[in-house]
């Protein structure tokens, strides 16, 4: 079985069989052994080459999250048509982060913002937080009023990029 | 001693006091609103009451309501924790008025206390170092103009304020005006208030602070101090006691200040005298928290003194049993504060499912926590999810074992600050304390995991792919009874509710 994973803006092609109680995982054609066992609903001891790893692991469809010294890794299983996809360029709109509500809007319909201006003021948790452009373009559309509540992940600020 | 009493507060510090509560063999009520039903605080409790919807200003911020479920339930004391109307006069007023006691300093103290700007005028009449600034809330124009005579950097910084919020750092002039109105709104909207005042800013200032604890005979002692210099938004994230950096004088100097101010306020109760201290271990007078620290385990630690305990036993009439001279420190303690946040989105909350926890254990480990697997974290609350704190022999050995205990903590569903503090705890400045509330700024290095190769992530997630989703994988389980899968998880976290 071969996986086409999503982590970051990269994808990556692992391989991933089993065979006698053993697995084997491979990885730019690399193959190794491994074992893996689940421990509780989300805790997994992977044992490879005696080196015993253990990571936290959850799983919704296609999207996986895997938690390993510390740090939450968001991967997401991706088919072959969803890979290339993905490699494409990502959008420019500046969206909520969470439940918050807007404070202040800074941009108007047609400012050109660059990379890094402050575009949009939103409050959650009382904590005020500024919203920059993560590229330089042009202001195409604002979708929300001051004092609005928005939820996670809805479009504020739409902008299209400088070509 | 009390029979019963109110815990007028949520998370962590609520399980707290239930704690300290329990083992003085106190019944406790809790109070809960819409969104923390299933909160751990009041599963522990012995009695929970509904206080309203879950925004604070509706239910936890609501004296008259928490005042009225003391009554009803029968409790005699309340326990205000910290943050909501931990600070507030009017509710140790009615509480007063209302024949419950509030454990805590009087309301005048809080009042006196409570106002930055009265409590300055009083740190100058008891000839305490202050930082150098505006005399009280300014205009506008005011405001621009004491900036000007002092110098930059300034501080802008709320009148009412408290946790960073309403502060705001400008670097020149060019930044003071939107800096001002940022300041401004912010504290309008967290207080009510939108008064500031202005304070030059010191450079690479450490954040040190003395804990005091006075009984209402006249007993007023220190706990020694601790150190909270690492700052993300001016909140502290680590803290530690005693301080890594300060000499047994300036110890010694700071402690006596602190009990001075204490004293002019005629303080009884847990308080904490913060000071800004600059690079040649000059400190300044910031101010006087006037209830239970976040930061408080650290202290614990290092002297063996039950803080939330004497609180109540002080509340109750107790007298301190214990002189200065007989407290002392042993050791050094850490504690990080485990925040569902987003260190590379400039620490922004990361509220949702919080799929599964397990939390670190181990000699000299202690993890306060109200968190649980399948909790929520929700925007309505601070996004803290649990304390972690440590004790050792030396500050080395203390980070250490952070160390140690954070690579143990797992967290999955809401992302998490535990990975910076893994790299917090291995940065060589940060282990010789070379540490001031701008180190995280400077070293952006430690917010994200470094570049590396992401084999065993990707390990994971075809392990994930055949592990199945939200049940135990077929076949490939530890342990395949409901029964020993229960057991094991109660081993690891000591507690089944966790």
């Amino acid at each position: 079985m071969t996986y086409t994973f999503k982590l970051g803006n990269k994808t990556y092609k692992v391989g991933f069989e089993e065979k006698e109680g053993l697995s084997l995982f491979s990885i730019d054609d690399e193959q190794k052994e491994i074992e893996f066992l689940r421990i509780d609903e989300s805790t997994y001891s992977i044992l490879v080459d005696n080196q015993s790893i253990t990571v936290g692991i959850f799983r919704e469809g296609k999207k996986i999250q895997v938690f390993h010294e510390g740090d939450l890794y968001e991967l997401e299983a991706v088919s072959g048509r969803d890979a290339s996809q993905a490699e494409g360029t990502g959008s420019l709109n500046i969206t909520a982060p969470m439940h918050s509500r807007v404070v202040k809007i800074l941009k108007k319909q047609g400012d050109s913002v660059e990379v890094g201006d402050s575009v949009i003021v939103v409050e959650a948790m009382k904590m005020e937080s500024e919203l920059k452009a993560s590229a330089s373009g042009t202001v195409k559309e604002i979708r929300v009023k001051e004092g609005e509540t928005v939820e996670k992940d809805s479009v504020l600020v739409a902008l299209s990029d400088s070509e | 001693m009390f029979k019963k009493i109110l815990i007028a507060n949520r998370g962590e510090i609520a399980v707290r006091i239930i704690r300290a509560c329990r083992e003085l063999g106190i019944a406790t009520v809790a109070v809960y609103s819409d969104a923390d039903r299933d909160a751990l605080h009041v599963m522990l409790a012995d009695e929970a009451y509904h206080i309203g919807p879950s925004k604070p200003s509706e239910s936890y911020l609501v004296g008259e309501k928490v005042v009225a479920a003391a009554k009803k339930s029968g409790a005699e004391a309340i326990h205000p924790g910290f943050g909501f109307l931990s600070e507030n006069e009017a509710f140790a007023e009615l509480c007063e008025k209302e024949g419950v006691v509030f454990i805590g300093p009087s309301a005048e103290a809080i009042r006196l206390m409570g106002d930055k700007v009265t409590a300055r005028k009083i740190a100058r009449e008891a000839k305490i170092p202050l930082v150098p600034g505006s005399e009280g809330a300014v205009s506008d124009v005011e405001a621009s103009r004491v900036a000007k005579k002092i110098g930059y950097p300034v501080m802008i910084k709320a009148s009412a304020g408290g946790g960073g919020k309403g502060m705001r750092l400008v670097n020149s002039k060019e930044n003071f005006e939107s800096s001002l109105r940022m300041a401004r709104s912010e504290a309008f909207s967290s207080f009510g208030d939108d008064s500031v005042f202005i304070e030059k800013f010191i450079q690479q200032p450490r954040h040190v602070e003395v804990q005091v604890l006075g009984d209402r005979h006249g007993n007023l002692l220190h706990l020694f101090e601790r150190e909270c210099s690492i700052q993300r938004r001016h909140q502290k994230v680590i803290e530690e006691a005693p301080s890594g950096f300060i000499s047994q004088k300036t110890r010694k100097n700071m402690c006596e200040v602190a009990l001075r101010i204490a004293k002019a306020v005629d303080y009884f109760g847990a308080g904490t005298v913060e000071f800004i201290m600059d690079q040649e271990e000059n400190f300044y007078f910031l101010e006087m928290n006037t209830r239970v620290q976040v930061e408080h385990p650290v202290t614990e630690m290092i002297t063996g003194i039950d803080i939330v305990k004497w609180m109540i036993r002080i509340a109750s009439g107790e007298k301190l049993p214990f002189k200065q001279s007989s407290i002392k420190m042993q050791g050094h303690a850490l504690e990080c504060r485990v925040y569902a946040e987003d260190p590379a989105t400039n620490f922004l909350p990361s509220p949702g499912p919080l799929h599964y926890v397990r939390a670190p254990s181990g000699p000299g480990v202690r993890d306060d926590s109200s968190v649980y697997s399948g909790c929520e974290i929700t925007s309505f609350y601070d996004p803290m999810l649990s304390k972690l704190v440590v004790w050792g022999n030396s500050r080395e050995d203390a980070v250490d074992r952070m160390l140690s205990a954070l690579r143990e903590y797992v967290v999955l569903g809401v992302r998490t600050n535990l990975g910076f503090l893994i790299r917090m705890m291995r940065d060589p400045e940060f282990r010789k304390a070379q540490i001031d509330t701008g180190f995280i700024e400077r070293h952006p290095e430690l917010l994200v995991p470094e570049e590396s190769d992401p084999e065993v992530i990707l390990m994971a997630a075809a392990v994930a792919m055949n592990g199945g989703s939200n049940q135990i994988a077929q076949g490939k389980t530890a342990s395949s009874s409901g029964w020993k899968l229960f057991a094991r998880r109660v081993g690891v976290s000591g507690n089944p509710l966790l």
